[in-house]
């Protein structure tokens, strides 16, 4: 594709191409803070970020970042570690606004911390749920199973 | 008197009309909407969770639960992901039989969306007549799987049982009645209806540059002038066998997010009988033991599900369960839209916009 | 008038005072089975013909044809429990009342079939039975507010912005009628058209009629104020139990007074040649009433500014202009 290239150029070094197949580009970066400055050379040839799927290695964390466009089948993965020690990363919702819903659902899931998102709150489970569920230490206890929700006063 | 009062409406997640179970909170000044807000999750059920749990072999149930009204296509994505992870290769037989459930799933889904549509513009029978037709291909579904809403039909390698004998025949009957009906009794309760046209023309306009800033995909963009189909642009199945057109619109409008999907029934059709003619004889299924083990990889498969591109992304590490399952819910990216597009309407055109997404909650909540 | 004939009646057999009190409890036992039998038979031909509309059986179970189904359903809405809270006690329970009073009054008023048979005759019956469509914002700002729902809120501001918008319409075909027969009884209307009906004068008025009808009395596709898919049912949103029972019975009575005045006003009434004025009344509102309940099932509901915007725009300038044009055919 010819957005590796260009990829390649902005960043010198810190990429690692994975897989690459006529419609598939699979690349990792090393270094989380150049995610934006990457975002900013995506937005060029893809439009929309197709998904964001967080993987828990624990104590690492994968983020593959999953554009796509609307001209033709080609997808872009890119992977990016971040720890549990410094669990936050820049948030893309200023360049793909399609992040805006995926990055938080990983804050739900997951608790990563998106860095300047407008409106990071929890999506899919409601506001006072105890810890993140899919990752793999989650562990369904008495305290999932007795939990009703808010208390509230009729 | 001052300063106008605000009223904050809340719309579901138990309304009558609304889709599922989508909440909209409203800010109304008169009949004019002036802030909406989606909250979504109320029908979260941790699939994503369920599938690290499960053997390969045992999360097509859920699939099932995902998109309830298109369980067929649910269920063939699921297969092609594990199939792609673990190199299966599912004889011709098998891709024809899967092409022509997923057509036919895909008219059920349609169905359901064009008989909701008049139902939240007030027109009962529209509603009625579209589940009558779509009761003929249930029937084809009970006959060829089992099942009804969650037919279970689909497996790793193939599917579970060949086509009963005659179903090719019967589905060519159920097919030319329901395109008779589409051609005709459907023109004359919608697209003729003036009043049908006055409630959808001009309403809930999406652009193409809110297409690609939301990142919806399927009928909701082909509606607004975006000519993509995962069908055409990297088929999969039998698609590249068979010849198609891919409906569009330019307006984006409800009314075009209507017309694109009538549309599609009939190229379904189309679709579905080209199938049937060239169904070729052979094996259904590979056989693939039930338990099987993947090794460390990663793996996208994305579909033309009835509702835009749904997509799989499946992380493996040599165990017999999945290692990690995102879903991508196509839906889930246009309700985010719906924050923008419930702005400066009146109240009643609420859930025509609503409905023209057709959401399906179980889809987004996941 | 009914109660001449049953007084004159009873009076053949019993002496003076008693044979009074015995007609008066005959009358007031007929009057509630006529008030009470014909919407709950509207009702079934109504059920009956959207199911046969929607392929679809209807009611099939409670009597012959289901023809009892009605009365099973209201005799279920007795047992109901009243469950609606925080409601203003006096403004939620008096609308249903006063709803329906003002409902079976037409049907007192109004001559059922034939010359002279209505329970109360009075000269002015048009104008009675306009007023008494005329209430019916009012009540449905009352139940609203009284609902503390904010639907029914809005509901019920919608019903009263659709009903007086439609209204004056309404009042100026009523008034082109009376224009042309020179009277607002609806007996002398109809003797008039003895030789040839109005609708031969007032083809346009008619539609503009039945339209104007159906809007004041929220037959769909009027039934905005009630959108069941937007505002739930609108005003009536926490009515349950036999509150809305009588809601409905409301409604079916306007349906066929709707039906009848077009009858009467148009269609000549009784008038016809060689059966009894009777059935030619019965055929003729059957029809009305047929093309009265067709638009419910095959037209979806127009925006509540479409409505109030068609209403103004263009149903009370062709009331207007015809009544001018009939002003002209009176003078000349």
């Amino acid at each position: 594709m010819v957005i590796l290239d260009k990829l390649k150029s902005t960043i010198k070094g810190d990429l690692e191409v994975i897989d690459s197949e006529p419609d598939l580009l699979v690349i990792k970066i090393k270094n989380k803070k150049l995610i934006k400055k990457l975002a900013w050379q995506i937005k060029e040839e893809f439009d929309i970020l197709y998904s964001l799927a967080v993987v828990d290695y624990s104590p690492d964390f994968e983020l593959n970042y999953i554009f796509s466009n609307y001209k033709n089948a080609e997808i872009l993965i890119l992977k990016v570690n971040i720890t549990e020690k410094d669990f936050a990363i820049d948030s893309i919702t200023d360049i793909f606004n399609s992040a805006n819903w995926e990055e938080r659902e990983a804050y739900d899931l997951f608790g990563i911390k998106f860095n300047g998102h407008p409106d990071l709150r929890r999506i899919l489970l409601p506001e006072d749920w105890p810890g993140h569920p899919l990752r793999k230490d989650f562990k369904v206890d008495d305290e999932i199973r007795n939990w009703t929700g808010l208390d509230l006063k009729f | 008197m001052g300063k106008e009062k605000i009223m904050r409406l809340n719309f579901g997640p138990v309304h009558p009309a609304m889709h599922g179970v989508l909440k909209v909170i409203l800010d109304v000044k008169g009949d004019t909407v002036i802030k909406a807000q989606t909250e979504i999750g109320f029908l979260h059920r941790a699939s994503e969770k369920i599938a690290e749990m499960r053997y390969f072999s045992n999360y097509y149930p859920i699939m099932d639960k995902l998109d309830y009204v298109s369980a067929l296509n649910m269920e063939i994505l699921y297969a092609s992901v594990v199939e792609k992870a673990a190199n299966i290769e599912i004889p011709p037989r098998a891709v024809y039989i899967r092409t022509i459930m997923a057509e036919i799933q895909r008219i059920m889904s349609h169905l359901i969306f064009i008989g909701s549509f008049g139902e939240d513009i007030g027109n009962m029978t529209g509603f009625i007549w579209a589940l009558r037709e779509r009761e003929l291909l249930m029937n084809i579904v009970e006959k060829v799987s089992g099942g009804r809403l969650a037919p279970m039909y689909i497996c790793n390698g193939g599917m579970f049982y060949d086509f009963p004998q005659g179903i090719e025949e019967e589905i060519l009957k159920v097919l030319s009645v329901i395109e008779n009906k589409v051609n005709h009794e459907y023109n004359a309760m919608f697209t003729k209806n003036q009043i049908f046209l006055s409630r959808t023309k001009g309403i809930g306009i999406i652009t193409t540059d809110m297409i690609k800033k939301y990142g919806i995909t399927g009928p909701i963009a082909r509606a607004s002038g975006i000519n993509r189909d995962l069908r055409k642009v990297s088929p999969y199945l039998a698609y590249d066998k068979v010849d198609f057109d891919i409906p569009t619109e330019k307006e984006g409008d409800t009314y075009s997010r209507f017309v694109v999907r009538i549309r599609e029934v009939l190229e379904s059709i189309k679709i579905i009988r080209q199938c049937i003619k060239d169904l070729p004889a052979g094996p259904y299924k590979t056989v693939v033991p039930w338990i099987i083990r993947i090794p460390k990889k990663d793996t996208l498969v994305k579909q033309e599900s009835p509702r835009g591109e749904m997509g799989v992304f499946l992380v493996t590490d040599g165990s017999d369960k999945p290692y990690r399952l995102k879903l991508r819910s196509p839906t889930f990216f246009a309700i985010h839209a719906l924050q923008e597009l419930l702005v400066n309407i009146k109240i009643a055109d609420i859930f025509v916009i609503v409905a023209s997404i057709d959401p399906v909650m179980g889809e987004v909540d996941r | 008038m009914i109660s001449n004939y049953i007084y004159s009646f009873v009076s053949k057999f019993v002496f003076s005072p008693l044979s009074y009190i015995i007609s008066f409890i005959i009358i007031a036992i007929l009057a509630v089975m006529v008030t009470a039998l014909i919407p709950l038979f509207i009702g079934w031909v109504d059920r009956k013909y959207a199911a046969r509309i929607e392929s679809r059986y209807g009611p099939v179970y409670v009597g012959p044809f289901g023809l009892l189904q009605n009365f099973a359903d209201l005799t279920k809405m007795l047992g109901k429990r009243f469950i609606a809270t925080n409601i203003d006690w006096f403004s939620f329970n008096f609308t249903p009342i006063a709803l329906a009073t003002s409902s079976f009054a037409m049907l007192l008023i109004i001559p059922l079939g034939g010359p002279g048979l209505e329970f109360i005759s009075i000269p002015y019956s048009l104008l009675f039975i306009y007023t008494l469509l005329a209430i019916s914002p009012l009540l449905l700002l009352v139940a609203g507010w009284g609902e503390n729902n904010k639907y029914a809120l809005i509901g019920g501001f919608r019903g009263a912005a659709q009903i007086i918008s439609y209204e004056l319409a309404l009042i100026v075909v009523l008034s082109s009628v009376a224009l042309l027969s020179g009277s607002y009884s609806i007996n002398s209307i109809v003797s008039n058209q003895s030789s040839i009906w109005y609708i031969a004068y007032l083809p346009v008025t008619m539609i503009v009629f039945i339209i104007a009808g159906l809007a004041i009395i929220e037959r769909e596709p009027f039934d905005v104020p009630e959108a069941s898919q937007e505002l739930q049912a609108g005003w009536k949103i926490e009515y349950s139990g036999i509150r809305y029972g009588l809601f409905l019975i409301g409604d079916y009575v306007k349906v066929t007074v709707i039906a009848m005045l077009v009858t009467y006003l148009f269609l000549g009434g009784w008038n016809g040649p060689f059966i009894p004025g009777i059935l030619w009344f019965i055929i003729k509102t059957a029809i009305v009433l047929m093309i009265i309940l067709t638009p419910r099932w095959v037209l979806g509901r127009p925006r509540i500014d479409q409505l109030i915007k068609f209403g103004w725009n263009w149903l009370l300038p062709l009331a207007v202009l015809n009544l001018i044009l009939v002003e002209l055919l009176v003078v000349l």
